[in-house]
């Protein structure tokens, strides 16, 4: 896929050297010709007009024919097939033109040919200008493709080889130098060092990185020299899975282009119908043929369904690309449009605000010594945060047989050791268990008042023992829903946890309103009762709250590092940090106005200049350059986008 | 369904894309079209059934070219 990439950058430049080529040609005889036709109307030389017409159907004839073939072909294709294009209108504008030149031979008409020569010069010079300002549109993501490292050092039979990164194989050692590049996704094996992922996460605080850690493609290492596996090569890297969401993005729809998109697609048919009638009328009302000619032209090349179609496309590019480089990458453009409807924000607790690595607190038992073996033992065989924060603390010399062990989804663990019967978990598993654990009642109570997270151990429908583990709130958290409560959200934390605990975390980060003791799998009907009372968003990570994601109208999908799932969520967070929350709501409405005002410029465009073309008050090559000139300040409005502050 | 993606050369213009959406969404078992004037990409959901030399005369009938099949 990087190949791809590659070409597809390659025929954007291609497309741009292409039309500067015709430019130049186009100009090159529409110069001279532009100075002779209008020194002899002013009067500066007197010449036959018959030679006169000859000339310039001559000098004409490359413009249209040579330096406007591809459009002319383009244009007459959409009139074979009965595709109509921006390119159909343009073609039979100058060829109309162009053969009033021939007719005037024969007939009495006015010639237009050198007319047609100039709007064939200015409508290429609209498109060259149009299709650099295209290219800006999508500079970020340019700059993403070229992020990418061409080399790698690799070990090879115990020597530093330089190799192409092509050549790269997965589990290949590679060698990072201080202030490298590191090649492609890995595990460090060996070494220690910070790196600067911000052109890939958008964060700007270099991460500490120590084996076992993953590290990114493309980032900078900072300081010391790491030993990288090679984990992830060529498509399946993180950043080509970034560049291909954000390209994807580009063929998802805002909804607000719906009506555009219809017009765009019967606006050339209906141009033509409009300028046959035209035509006819002005021919039957002023016996004027020259006229009649002039003024049909003028309405073909004056409508402009470009800028209507472009409006949408390079606003959500400029956005997406502005976004990528805040580590926000925007998957579906739907949701620009829908942020602005947003009344209630949502956020899962662990992972979202927090940072999703609790922290082993406290433990309480009359036995320690046979409640921490338990306890470790047990949680030893699980995979969740909770149990890795336990048995980061609690390192025993032998760990005890575990039979039977099983997951209790969201609620805890069971287990047979030495054929009792071990249950693990918060208070509501153990009345599910029917399991007493009055004595310990005060204590639990006392752990959750400190916002830890309190569950128990029970030997045979004994509680033997308590323990309490907290997760650290992550830096911007309270900054970021601050920000968000005065803007005027109501923000909600949901979460599994009891309510205690819960609301020991909520009142920290401001959050008034907590959802507790929502399991997994019901989130999604959380949010649904919460749309009730509006537009949802819901923050959380795309991993566990993959169906909540969906059900919110819009779902943002935290991330950190290269352990995003980039398959869920409308707008994926590639740094953790809250911060992105705001800045994805601000992103949107700023990428959204900028639709809005492209929009309403591109119809107003069309709805002033194609009746003041029908009226024929607007010069054919008049009418051109402000075809060319809508267009390119749609792209070029979109481009402004860059300069708001997000 | 199988998802195609395919990159087109020849579009230059708004309307270009709205035609290759249409031309290719009356191809029997192709399900949803999306074809984007910025990155010059169509994203084709459709049955297996669809051929896809089917969809590279659909295009280049109507005077575009696939210069990239996924």
């Amino acid at each position: 896929m990087n190949h791809n990439h590659s070409e597809s950058k390659g025929f954007e430049d291609k497309e741009i050297s292409d039309w500067k080529v015709k430019l130049i040609g186009a100009w090159l005889f529409t110069i001279p010709l532009a100075i002779f036709m209008y020194s002899e109307k002013l009067g500066l030389f007197m010449i036959d007009e018959k030679i006169m017409t000859l000339v310039l159907l001559i000098a004409a004839f490359p413009v249209i024919f040579i330096f406007g073939f591809g459009t002319i072909k383009s244009g007459i294709k959409g009139f074979t097939s009965f595709y109509f294009n921006m390119d159909s209108l343009i073609a039979l504008g100058t060829i109309i033109a162009y053969l009033t030149g021939i007719l005037s031979f024969f007939i009495a008409i006015q010639d237009y040919s050198g007319i047609s020569s100039m709007i064939m010069a200015f409508f290429i010079t609209g498109k060259f200008i149009e299709t650099k300002a295209r290219g800006r549109a999508s500079q970020e993501i340019r700059k993403l493709l070229e992020l990418g490292a061409k080399k790698a050092r690799v070990l090879r039979n115990n020597k530093e080889i330089e190799i192409d990164i092509t050549e790269l194989k997965v589990g290949d050692v590679f060698i990072v130098r201080p202030g490298e590049k590191i090649p492609t996704d890995g595990i460090i094996i060996k070494g220690e060092s910070s790196i600067d992922e911000s052109m890939v996460t958008g964060e700007s605080i270099p991460a500490d990185k120590k084996p076992k850690d993953n590290v990114i493609g493309a980032t900078i290492n900072q300081d010391g020299i790491l030993y990288v596996k090679t984990t992830k090569i060529g498509s399946d890297t993180f950043l080509s899975h970034i560049i291909e969401l954000i390209e994807d993005a580009q063929n998802t729809k805002v909804p607000i282009q719906k009506l555009a998109d219809k017009i765009t697609s019967i606006f050339v048919p209906s141009i033509l119908v409009l300028t046959a009638l035209t035509f006819a009328g002005w021919l039957f009302f002023s016996q004027d043929i020259s006229k009649s000619f002039g003024i049909a032209v003028a309405v073909l090349v004056i409508a402009c369904p470009c800028a209507l179609g472009l409006a949408t496309p390079t606003a959500l590019m400029v956005g997406s690309g502005i976004g990528a480089r805040k580590g926000i990458l925007i998957r579906k453009g739907e949701a620009i449009q829908t942020m602005k409807e947003i009344k209630i924000i949502v956020f899962d607790k662990t992972g979202t605000i927090t940072k999703g690595k609790p922290e082993l607190k406290k433990i309480y038992s009359k036995n320690e010594k046979h409640f921490l073996e338990l306890l470790a033992s047990m949680e030893k065989n699980s995979e969740h945060p909770i149990s890795k924060a336990i048995i980061e603390k609690v390192v025993l010399k032998k760990y005890l047989v575990v039979k039977n062990f099983k997951i209790i989804r969201g609620k805890g663990l069971e287990g047979e050791i030495n054929k009792k019967k071990i249950i693990i978990g918060h208070t509501g598993l153990m009345k599910e268990k029917n399991i007493k654990f009055n004595e310990f009642k005060n204590k639990i109570k006392e752990f959750q008042e400190q916002g830890l997270t309190t569950a128990m151990l029970a030997e045979n429908k004994k509680v033997i023992g308590i323990f309490g583990v907290a997760d650290e709130l992550k830096e911007d958290s309270i900054k970021a829903i601050n920000y968000l409560n005065k803007s005027g959200y109501k923000t909600i934390m949901i979460t599994g946890d009891n309510e205690v605990t819960a609301n020991v975390v909520a009142k920290k980060v401001g959050i008034t309103q907590v959802i507790a003791h929502v399991l997994p799998e019901d989130k999604a009907n959380k949010i649904k009762e919460l749309q009730k009372y509006g537009m949802v968003c819901f923050v959380g990570d795309g991993i566990n709250d993959a169906p909540a994601l969906k059900q919110a109208n819009v779902g943002i999908a935290m991330g950190s590092g290269s352990d995003i799932a980039i398959e869920s969520g409308d707008i994926v967070l590639a740094n953790g940090s809250l911060r992105g929350v705001v800045a994805s709501i601000n992103l949107s409405k700023a990428t959204f106005s900028k639709i809005k005002q492209n929009l309403f410029w591109a119809f107003a465009y069309n709805v002033i200049m194609i009746p003041l073309a029908v009226a024929g008050v607007i010069h054919p090559v008049l009418a051109e350059i402000a075809m060319a000139a809508s267009s390119i300040t749609v792209v070029t409005n979109a481009n402004l986008l860059r300069n708001k502050k997000i | 369904m199988k998802k195609i993606k395919l990159t087109i050369e020849g579009m230059h213009c708004a309307s270009c894309a709205s035609n290759i959406e249409r031309a290719l969404g009356k191809i029997k078992g192709i399900k949803s079209v999306s074809v984007s004037v910025m990155t010059k990409k169509a994203i084709i959901e459709a049955e297996d059934s669809v051929n896809i030399e089917e969809i590279k005369k659909a295009v280049s009938n109507i005077g575009y070219k696939i210069i990239n099949i996924q």
